[in-house]
């Protein structure tokens, strides 16, 4: 946090300009908003009605073919960008609202909530994660909100420990310390103190905990516990692997393609989240440089 | 020291005892008859008298503290429950499970390591060069793939389009029992594709983990004199340097170790490898939830144990943990 101290801090373009992979992720990030954004304008067909004879090769009419029931691939692709994107930043909120707050509870109170709240991350984070959430998903049926129910309790761990010892370094600040010796309450404290000072390194934990979101709703709609209403790129794949496509060469344009979206997602949020990681955290600078 | 395994041991006991809690009221606390989530859905084609019996057994006339205790006095017996679907008590359907799950993780997770460990040195050793950030992006491409999806492309690439392996099980069956050679060449064949999916995406963790400590290590003095001794890059790199930043690598392994048992859903649900991942997505698909409870809570004992284990073998690893 080298830069709040001394004053200078970069721009957030300069940041992303002066860092290659930062900027290509965000620049995937942007294309595939635009996509999800626009997709009742770009998708040929509507991703539901049945448009054509079902598995067909890609040609003139259906650039990436159509599926076993004669919907078109594409136009599912490109709808299936609103479904991960959204899970992706409504997860990843959520995900990181609730570790930010426990992370600022436990790292503000200190003593006897601090131990009991750590206590219970640390519990969060040894429960093995997909076995959890396939039981969970079964038992409460597939439907977007359970997704995200799902993921949300289960995903805060990490956010949580990793906030809270920035909180630790913050509470020592010798402006924290004035503004608990003017008569200032702990919440005030908390919130209007050291909450902006946690808010950076939450917006990259938001980043990273979004592509880890959408690899969990790419798997689970692949185990078919997703949101059946919903199309999603892992939906898309679950069909497509339950109807054989790898055996008959349609995997060129039925598997190919959403896989490589979601790779495409997960990295663009990832070298973002990085990126930012670099940028609330300078230390990491030098470790990487060879300090 | 003492105190802190103390305490690690009674938050592992509470991590128990909530696995088992959650295993007790998820059946008894949805919509419908617990009686159908307890025993599947075949109940409804059973006979009164069956289903009676099955309520006495479970205790679901009782109240819920009795109905636990039931619950922990069987599981306390080895009895996992029981699957009515296939005929067979949980626990002789997991058993037949594990070692396929155990053959396959451990496979991989042998690789990745050795992969890892390998590339994650040699990352360090040329850091800033394009030799480092090029695998690094690398990895992070392999890291950002679905794993089912790796597995859907290879098995449509070297099962269905070269035909190099083959497509789907562990084995072939009518090998079994006859040239135990064949039989072998056999399983490893089937085992190809599977782990090099899970090498493909597992390895990432091995290799920043190695990356980053090697990169700390590097920087420490007794690495510098061992340089200024005029030791060979090579020796410095593997001999010196490399044995103290195996050790969070060491630890990744051993937790690794514990999610195992717990297979890979996604990958063993493509090669419909008979592993423990596949068995819990079986259980999901038939709605048979004894087994699906039961894979559940082998899975996290199993992973529990492997955190106990880690926490006891770290101290014997690394003597500096041992002083404090």
């Amino acid at each position: 946090m080298t830069d709040l101290v001394s004053g200078k801090r970069p721009y957030a373009l300069k940041l992303f300009l002066g860092n290659p992979p930062g900027l290509i992720g965000a620049l995937l990030l942007v294309m595939l908003l635009g996509i999800a954004v626009l997709a009742p304008q770009i998708s040929p067909y509507d991703p539901d009605d049945r448009v054509g004879r079902p598995f067909q090769e890609p040609g003139a009419g259906h650039l990436l073919g159509t599926n076993d029931i004669g919907q078109d691939i594409l136009s599912e692709i490109i709808w299936g960008t609103r479904a991960s994107l959204t899970i992706g930043v409504v997860a990843g909120m959520l995900v990181t609202t609730i570790g930010t707050m426990v992370g600022l509870v436990a790292g503000c109170s200190g003593g006897t909530v601090d131990n009991l709240l750590m206590r219970f991350t640390d519990l969060v984070l040894i429960v093995p994660f997909l076995p959890l959430m396939i039981l969970l998903a079964a038992f409460l049926g597939p439907s977007f909100y359970n997704l995200l129910l799902v993921i949300g309790v289960l995903m805060w761990a990490r956010p949580a420990r990793i906030i809270r010892s920035q909180v630790l370094s913050l509470r020592c600040r010798t402006y924290v310390e004035a503004a608990r010796a003017a008569g200032a309450s702990s919440g005030r404290i908390m919130f209007r103190h050291i909450l902006p000072g946690v808010l950076p390194l939450a917006l990259a934990q938001f980043v990273m905990s979004a592509s880890m979101a959408i690899l969990i709703e790419a798997s689970l709609s692949f185990l078919g516990l997703g949101d059946p209403l919903q199309k999603s790129w892992g939906s898309i794949l679950f069909y497509a692997q339950a109807r054989g496509a790898f055996i008959t060469g349609a995997w060129l344009w039925w598997v190919l393609p959403p896989g490589l979206l979601i790779t495409l997602t997960v990295m663009g949020f990832a070298l973002t989240g990085f990126a930012l990681d670099r940028y609330v955290n300078p230390r990491l600078n030098q470790r990487q440089a060879g300090g | 020291m003492r105190g802190r395994i103390g305490s690690q041991l009674v938050q592992y006991l509470i991590l128990i005892f909530l696995t088992l809690a959650l295993n007790f009221f998820l059946p008894r606390a949805m919509p419908g008859n617990p009686l159908s989530r307890l025993a599947g859905e075949d109940v409804a084609l059973m006979s009164p008298e069956a289903r009676q019996e099955l309520l006495v057994r479970h205790g679901l006339d009782r109240p819920l503290a009795v109905q636990f205790g039931i619950f922990l006095r069987s599981l306390a017996q080895g009895d996992l429950g029981y699957s009515f679907q296939r005929n067979a008590s949980v626990a002789s359907i997991i058993a037949e499970r594990i070692p396929w799950t155990l053959l396959l993780t451990t496979t991989a997770l042998t690789l990745q390591t050795l992969i890892g460990v390998m590339l994650g040195g040699w990352a360090a050793w040329r850091r800033g060069g394009s030799a480092d950030y090029g695998t690094m992006a690398a990895v992070m491409l392999c890291r950002s793939m679905p794993s089912f999806w790796i597995a859907m492309i290879l098995l449509a690439i070297f099962g269905a389009e070269l035909r190099w392996f083959p497509m789907f099980g562990a084995f072939k069956p009518w090998l079994v029992g006859g040239d135990s050679l064949a039989a072998v060449v056999d399983v490893l064949r089937h085992l190809a594709l599977p782990v090099t999916s899970m090498v493909v995406l597992g390895t990432a963790e091995t290799f920043m983990t190695m990356r980053y400590s090697m990169l700390d290590v590097l920087g420490e003095d007794y690495v510098r004199t061992a340089r200024a001794k005029g030791l060979r890059e090579v020796v410095v790199l593997y001999k010196h340097a490399g044995r103290n930043a195996l050790l969070p690598v060491a630890t990744v392994f051993m937790l690794s170790l514990g999610f195992a048992v717990g297979g890979a859903t996604v990958i063993e649900t493509v090669f419909a490898y008979p592993g423990m991942g596949r068995l819990m997505y079986e259980a999901v698909l038939g709605r048979d939830y004894p087994l699906l409870q039961g894979t559940f809570l082998v899975i996290t004992l199993a992973v529990i144990a492997a955190n106990i284990v880690a926490d006891l073998l770290y101290p014997l690893v690394d003597p500096r943990v041992r002083s404090t």
